[in-house]
């Protein structure tokens, strides 16, 4: 009973926080109001913004903001959707190999740290120049983004397992199968939920990033078109939310699929 | 006599077990610059010199653009650096607040923490659009929006580690410190700040390479262009993809400069723990 009210009170205190953070936007949207020219490019009311979103007057290829801006976000969604998903497969894959086998491991994780540096729009000319489809190169720089922190954090996980478990199983004569299904994935699993929750926003991120490059379609072209004033202003500010908005569900999915997957965290609820 | 030869051995087998820690990423990266300078990498990748060029070629970009590489990799490092000292401090101070008054400081956390998966892209024209009336130089205006956006990025990780170092204290040192009567204030300082530091390079591993890249990002949206990041798009667009490979060198070496230092601060400030 009392962690249920302490839950409550929890949800109580940050839905104020979120009620002062409103405030202190809309403050500030009148204070701009009053001494900008155009306040609309700088901070809107977020009423304003909301309106937008209802109003049904076309933008431009004879279609609304809202629709615009909700077409382009399935597209930009879906590529950094599947370049998620490769980027998991390949992460995971090396994080095996890296355990399974140390040389391996001596060899690619200085790599591994030093990949991050590298940033990403610069990985998109060559990229596109050897897939030679920018669709693709967009889902590849994705999965790059994607695969380093899993793989990272899927090796830490294989490596937590303590020596006194290693002893057991080897003492039970466990297989080295039998270790690794039995023992090591499992171990593995949150560390494995953490990279996720660290990729999943990145990988959209990385998504946006390059739509910025070229044309093509997805938020990032209609959010640098919206801002050279090719259409409605308005049009950025729902692509500021909106992204802000599937980038935050993107890290709550996780959360949520690893409770569905994993017995500690259905345990602890 | 034996002893000593056992010791031997030991010595022998760590040195090779260190040997082949360095050996073996070097071997590898000399094998893909002798594959890439060669072209055999071009073929495998299916690319050809003009969008990867050569590193001999790379290495010549640079050396002839050495001033303007410079020029434009010292104001990423000012932007990078500045926003991450500032929003370094701001988040420790948050996280401060957070656990001075923890009822409603770590609902204000839950709030920080969801910005961390909000896209630097969609915060950098922002703040190129609020500093505008800053000042009358575009620059100065430009590099205060940068800074801004990587101090908002900076923040979030320092702010939810340093609260975690401020709380997961050792069991029952809290409680020593209830039972020598030790001021709220005693507590903090001697207590909760040292416990803290560890947590706080955490923050600042993520933050490092963080800064660099959100640094870049928001060169991309600032008014004024300069910077290695704004470099690297202006070549691609201008299809001049060696001079913009030579700029992506620059902020490689920029992110591991900026990590190494990082790690040997670490280790000088943390080595009477270990």
């Amino acid at each position: 009973m009392a962690g249920q009210t302490e839950k409550k009170s929890n949800w109580f205190v940050t839905f104020v926080w979120f009620l002062g953070l409103v405030g202190v936007w809309e403050i500030g949207a009148t204070v701009i109001a009053q001494t900008k020219r155009t306040p609309q490019n700088v901070l809107p009311h977020l009423g304003q913004i909301v309106q937008s979103v209802f109003s049904s007057a076309m933008v431009s290829n004879k279609m609304t903001a809202i629709q615009i801006v909700m077409s382009n976000a399935g597209i930009t969604l879906w590529r950094a959707g599947v370049g998620f998903l490769i980027g998991i497969a390949v992460g995971f894959l090396l994080a095996l190999l890296m355990k399974l086998f140390l040389p391996v491991e001596k060899t690619i994780f200085p790599y591994l740290m030093m990949i991050q540096m590298i940033p990403i729009l610069g990985m998109a000319p060559i990229v596109l120049a050897v897939t030679k489809d920018i669709n693709k190169s967009r889902i590849i720089i994705a999965a790059i983004l994607t695969f380093y922190p899993v793989a990272t954090n899927t090796l830490a996980g294989l490596k937590s397992v303590s020596q006194q478990q290693l002893e057991l199983m080897h003492s039970i004569a466990a297989s080295k199968f039998q270790l690794y299904t039995k023992l090591l994935l499992p171990a593995c699993v949150p560390y494995f939920f953490t990279g996720l929750k660290i990729s999943a926003p990145m990988a959209i991120t990385a998504s946006i990033l390059v739509d910025t490059l070229q044309g093509g379609g997805g938020l990032g072209c209609m959010l640098s078109q919206s801002l050279k004033h090719a259409m409605s202003i308005y049009v950025f500010w729902q692509i500021v939310f909106v992204s802000a908005i599937v980038g935050i569900l993107s890290y709550q999915l996780m959360v949520l699929l690893e409770k569905l997957v994993s017995p500690y965290e259905r345990a602890k609820a | 006599m034996s002893g000593v030869a056992m010791s031997n051995k030991k010595t022998l087998k760590i040195n090779s077990g260190k040997v082949s820690t360095v050996l073996l990423p070097v071997l590898f990266g000399v094998l893909v610059i002798i594959l890439w300078q060669s072209g055999i990498l071009h073929k495998v990748l299916k690319a050809d010199t003009f969008t990867l060029p050569v590193p001999s070629r790379i290495i010549g970009i640079v050396s002839e653009n050495m001033p303007s590489i410079l020029r434009n990799s010292a104001a990423t490092i000012k932007v990078a650096f500045g926003g991450l000292i500032l929003g370094s401090l701001l988040g420790y101070l948050l996280a401060m607040i957070a656990t001075a008054f923890p009822k409603w400081g770590a609902g204000g956390l839950t709030i920080v923490s969801a910005f961390n998966a909000v896209p630097i892209i969609a915060i950098a024209p922002i703040m190129t659009n609020l500093t505008k009336d800053f000042s009358r130089d575009p620059n100065t205006r430009s590099m205060l929006a940068k800074m801004l956006v990587v101090m908002i990025t900076c923040t979030v990780s320092m702010s939810i580690n340093a609260y975690r170092g401020f709380n997961e204290l050792k069991p029952f040192s809290e409680d020593l410190m209830k039972s020598i009567a030790a001021k709220k204030s005693t507590v903090f300082f001697k207590l909760r700040v040292p416990n803290s530091i560890p947590y706080v390079f955490t923050a600042l591993k993520v933050s490092v390479p963080g800064s660099v890249i959100s640094a870049m990002v928001s060169e991309y949206f600032a008014e004024y262009i300069i910077g290695v990041g704004r470099q690297i798009r202006e070549n691609i667009v201008l299809a001049q993809y060696a001079t913009a490979w030579a700029y992506i060198a620059a902020a490689f070496v920029i992110g591991v400069g900026l990590y190494i230092i990082l790690l040997i601060i670490e280790d000088l400030s943390l080595k009477g723990r270990r």
